[in-house]
């Protein structure tokens, strides 16, 4: 598969935590937006069309879209809306791009903190006929992940440790401070997961041929992209491996052109909403097969200075807005081939790679490429 | 064959943060029984219930704007079937267009005989003058203030 | 032609009723996507990315329940994504299937999805809750007191009457009659409408849609792989979407941009439908419109928004002059439409079916003839985020 134009990103708001209550829901995504346009250079005059990715449960909104259409500009725009996952929004954004009947597109994602349980607003998802009686909330996901991976993979818990431990040192660089642990969860400590806080991302992107027109000279290209879903029930599924981000990254590199994934990026920022999810994308990506796990976690591969940083953003594990954090990915890595992530900048990034999971056990997966190279 | 149902009830509780600019447009209509808009930037027009933005221009509104009490009825619709959650039929609604607003608020038409549809359409005719009438105990919200014929 | 059309190649839609206790949700999905299937006469394999198209969560008790629909719609291991635009979510998911196949990324895309809307006890509590938690929702709005408010509106400019928006539900139950897909199928004269009782006034009983239950998909391919495999096609020559502001009160007052008894995004999204796919003139032009009205007094602003009268208001005369029949100038809902079936999560996608089966000339007994060029719309939100489409023979 082949775009018929590339889209590129040239302008990105994250917003990983937004602690004050002084600003609406409605009011942050329309603060988000604005800091994403200014970022571009643009202003709203200069969108065709608008992409959002939202959550009606998290949001407490039926057809949240609604509530932002005002807030990202939809007015008399072309406006639409992915309630599956942020990194859909960006997708969707993408694909618009890439017919060349848009020549740019805004994408925005926000994940708020309103709702008095996020456990029940998840377990919501599960289907009313088999189980939604059990008490299965995305962090119950996630550990049955983790206990499955426990088991098929010998040291994978002192690997899993070792990626928990690198993110945080990360986050703490990034950030100074980060957000609360996590709960327990069996095999999860609360230092392997995240309490969820309330996060805004946006982004600008457009075609080669408006970034000619306006001499936008600092873009992060689409070089590849792919997306793929497992199957909903967890039972169906081999919660050891990750398909569909084998389906997904397979997909992106073909896109991107790349043979080998190992070596062909200077940063990586995966969702790790536990470390068993970065270590299955290590293997999905291609990047470190499940036996070397423990030794890849212990060298510093992925570390700071390490071969392939990933999450110098400190990642999930460090901020996690819950919904919005895929897209968050997406735009660190953006930052990152711009030369813009701020205090986490990895020195001479020219292609990265952005891994975006979301759902029960990482149901969703998608792989975006970015890089500084046009394609000829 | 024997059909199953199953009844589930989705009960999920939400604390929206209001922002700046909708708490002071309860505190004042708790503290001072009066209804406040915001003057939009580049239109001018003054937006009531007040926004912080335009979603017209997607630039900040700029000041604030006493409005009403007075005004007149832009839309209406008066019901007469019982919903889940909402007040007993009938009752009548709408929105109303207050003095020195531009754009329309919300809220219950109170005071006129619903009994006959047609002859109750006649008395909330779009141009028809209200008036805003407010509790006495006010909590700061919607259900403060209602509208009567002027 | 420029040769990088998207097309529709299978269609699928269920028997629309009020409920069907025989199957669940992702079953009813199921059994739409066979349809479709069997239509393009085509193997799951040759599915490259999937559209899932679904309203609101809380309509089907599910969240995200498009995660339950994987399986359905045959999507492991495949690009995957869902659509959500409220009452257009249908159409809009079309569109996201077309903006796939359009980009260059596949070849062949289905969209698909289904509504139970009957199992949902609270419908308007649902919907009560589209609007600002603080503003709007303490008042008792719902979709049907929304439109309501249009209606009065629209009966203050131009005219209309209880009477004409009673001629509306006669004409689509008569051409409902006639599709076996639609739920409502019983004829009605317009005294039974005027006599049903009151909802919110002046929409009566039978102005309403009923709640629906069915599935839809459709499947979209590249004119490359149509031309390549020898498929026959309808194309999707136009397409758009375009929103409005979420505050109603901001559609009325002094000069609003929006006006709240029309549908101003609407026409808006046709302008570029139409300026896509060519359309001039769209009452010489146009064959057959499906225009999603999910009440009688909303058909008549769509048609305005469509500009399928020469000034709004004028369907009022058009419509009781028969133009928007059966054998009228151009019928617009021959399928019953929104009026007479509505399964949210599809409905749009419905209005985009029917006319593909119309240009295509396989609607059956309720067949536009000679149709070569129909539109679509889907309406969502609080009569905010509209989405069109052109589609040819």
């Amino acid at each position: 598969m082949g775009l018929k134009v590339q889209p590129g990103v040239i302008g990105c708001a994250i917003r990983p935590v937004i602690a004050s209550r002084d600003r609406s829901l409605e009011e942050i995504i329309y603060d988000t937006a604005q800091m994403a346009l200014k970022d571009a250079g643009l202003t709203i005059a200069d969108i065709d069309g608008i992409a959002v990715g939202s959550n009606d449960q998290f949001d407490g909104r039926s057809i949240s879209v609604m509530m932002a259409s005002g807030s990202v500009g939809g007015v008399d725009r072309d406006i639409m809306s992915t309630p599956s996952g942020s990194e859909h929004a960006f997708i969707l954004g993408a694909l618009r791009v890439a017919t060349g009947q848009f020549r740019t597109q805004l994408v925005v994602s926000w994940s708020p903190t309103e709702v008095s349980s996020m456990p029940e607003a998840q377990r919501l998802g599960n289907d009313p006929y088999f189980h939604r009686a059990l008490p299965q909330d995305e962090l119950s996901a996630h550990a049955l992940q983790a206990s499955a991976i426990e088991n098929a993979v010998p040291g994978a818990r002192s690997a899993a440790e070792a990626v928990a431990a690198k993110n945080r040192a990360f986050g703490t660089a990034a950030w100074g401070d980060q957000g609360p642990s996590g709960k327990m969860r069996w095999p999860l400590t609360p230092g392997m997961t995240s309490e969820p806080v309330t996060g805004a991302v946006a982004m600008v992107l457009a075609s080669p041929e408006f970034i000619a027109e306006r001499w936008i000279k600092n873009v992060a290209w689409v070089q590849g992209m792919g997306w793929a879903t497992e199957a909903a029930f967890l039972g169906d599924r081999d919660l050891t491996k990750a398909p569909a981000l084998v389906a997904a990254a397979h997909q992106a590199y073909k896109m991107a052109g790349i043979a080998n994934p190992d070596g062909a990026f200077g940063v990586a920022e995966m969702t790790d909403a536990t470390p068993y999810s970065e270590l299955l994308a290590y293997e999905a990506l291609g990047l470190c097969h499940r036996n070397d796990w423990t030794a890849r976690a212990a060298d510093g591969t992925f570390g700071a200075g390490g071969r392939l940083p990933v999450n110098p953003s400190g990642g999930v594990l460090t901020w996690n807005p819950v919904f919005c954090t895929g897209m968050i990915r997406i735009a660190e890595i953006a930052q990152q081939v711009r030369g813009l992530a701020g205090k986490h900048q990895i020195p001479g990034v020219k292609r990265g790679l952005a891994h975006a999971g979301s759902g029960f056990a990482m149901q969703y997966q998608a792989a975006v490429v970015l890089g500084q190279e046009a394609r000829p | 064959m024997e059909l199953l149902g199953r009844q589930e009830v989705w009960s999920i509780t939400y604390d929206h943060a209001l922002g700046e600019t909708a708490s002071s447009f309860y505190t004042r209509i708790r503290d001072e029984a009066a209804i406040y808009g915001r003057r939009s930037a580049g239109s001018g027009k003054v937006m009531v219930p007040p926004r912080s933005f335009s979603d017209e221009t997607l630039l900040p509104t700029e000041e604030w704007v006493k409005v009403g009490p007075g005004g007149k009825i832009e839309a209406f619709t008066m019901v007469y079937e019982a919903f889940k959650n909402l007040p007993p039929p009938p009752y009548a609604f709408g929105y109303v267009l207050l003095d020195g607003a531009d754009t329309a608020l919300g809220g219950y038409f109170k005071g006129v005989d619903l009994t006959d549809p047609a002859a109750a359409a006649e008395k909330l005719k779009i141009g028809t003058r209200v008036t805003t009438k407010f509790a006495e105990e006010r909590k700061g919200e919607m259900l403060d203030f209602w509208f009567e014929l002027a | 032609m420029s040769g990088d059309r998207v097309g529709i190649i299978g269609i699928g839609q269920s028997a629309f009723r009020a409920r069907r206790d025989d199957a669940n949700y992702p079953e009813l999905v199921r059994e739409a996507v066979v349809m479709a299937m069997a239509d393009a006469k085509m193997d799951f394999d040759a599915i490259e990315a999937v559209v899932y198209s679904l309203s609101p969560d809380a309509m089907v008790g599910i969240g995200n329940a498009e995660r339950l629909g994987v399986d359905a719609v045959g999507g492991r291991m495949k690009p995957f994504l869902r659509i959500n635009t409220g009452g257009s979510t249908g159409i809009s998911a079309t569109a996201a299937a077309y903006y796939h196949v359009a980009s260059g990324a596949f070849d062949v895309v289905l969209t698909a999805g289904a509504d139970k809307v009957g199992e949902c006890g609270d419908s308007q509590s649902v919907l009560n809750k589209i609007w600002d938690p603080s503003y709007e929702r303490p008042l008792p709005l719902g979709t049907i007191n929304m439109l309501a408010m249009s209606g009065v509106r629209y009966m203050q400019q131009f005219g209309m009457t209880e009477v004409d928006m009673a001629r509306v539900t006669v004409k689509n139950r008569r051409h409902a009659s006639l599709n076996h897909n639609a739920h409502l199928r019983k004829p009605v004269t317009i005294d039974e409408v005027l006599e049903s009782r009151i909802i919110s006034w002046p929409i009566k009983l039978l102005d309403c849609c009923p709640q629906s239950t069915g599935g839809a998909a459709l499947v979209l391919a590249s004119e490359k792989y149509i031309r390549d495999n020898h498929l026959d096609a309808v194309w999707i020559t136009g397409v758009a979407h375009c929103a409005e502001t979420y505050w109603m009160g901001d559609r009325m007052g002094n000069n609003p941009t929006a006006e709240h008894s029309g549908a101003h995004a609407l026409g808006r999204s046709f302008e570029r439908s139409y300026k896509m796919a060519g359309i001039k003139d769209p009452m010489k032009q146009v064959h057959i419109a499906e225009l999603y009205a999910p009440f009688s007094n909303t058909e008549y602003h769509a048609i305005d928004a469509a500009r399928l009268c020469s000034r709004p208001g004028e369907s009022i005369q058009r419509l009781r002059d028969g133009e928007y029949e059966l054998g009228g100038r151009i019928p617009v809902n021959p399928s019953g439409g929104t009026l007479c079936t509505n399964a949210i999560a599809v409905t749009a996608m419905a209005r985009v079916a029917e006319t593909a089966l119309q240009v295509w000339g396989r609607a059956g007994a309720h067949q536009v003839e000679g149709a070569r060029v129909g539109i679509a719309s889907g309406n969502g939100g609080d009569h905010q985020i509209f989405g069109t489409m052109v589609i040819e023979a």
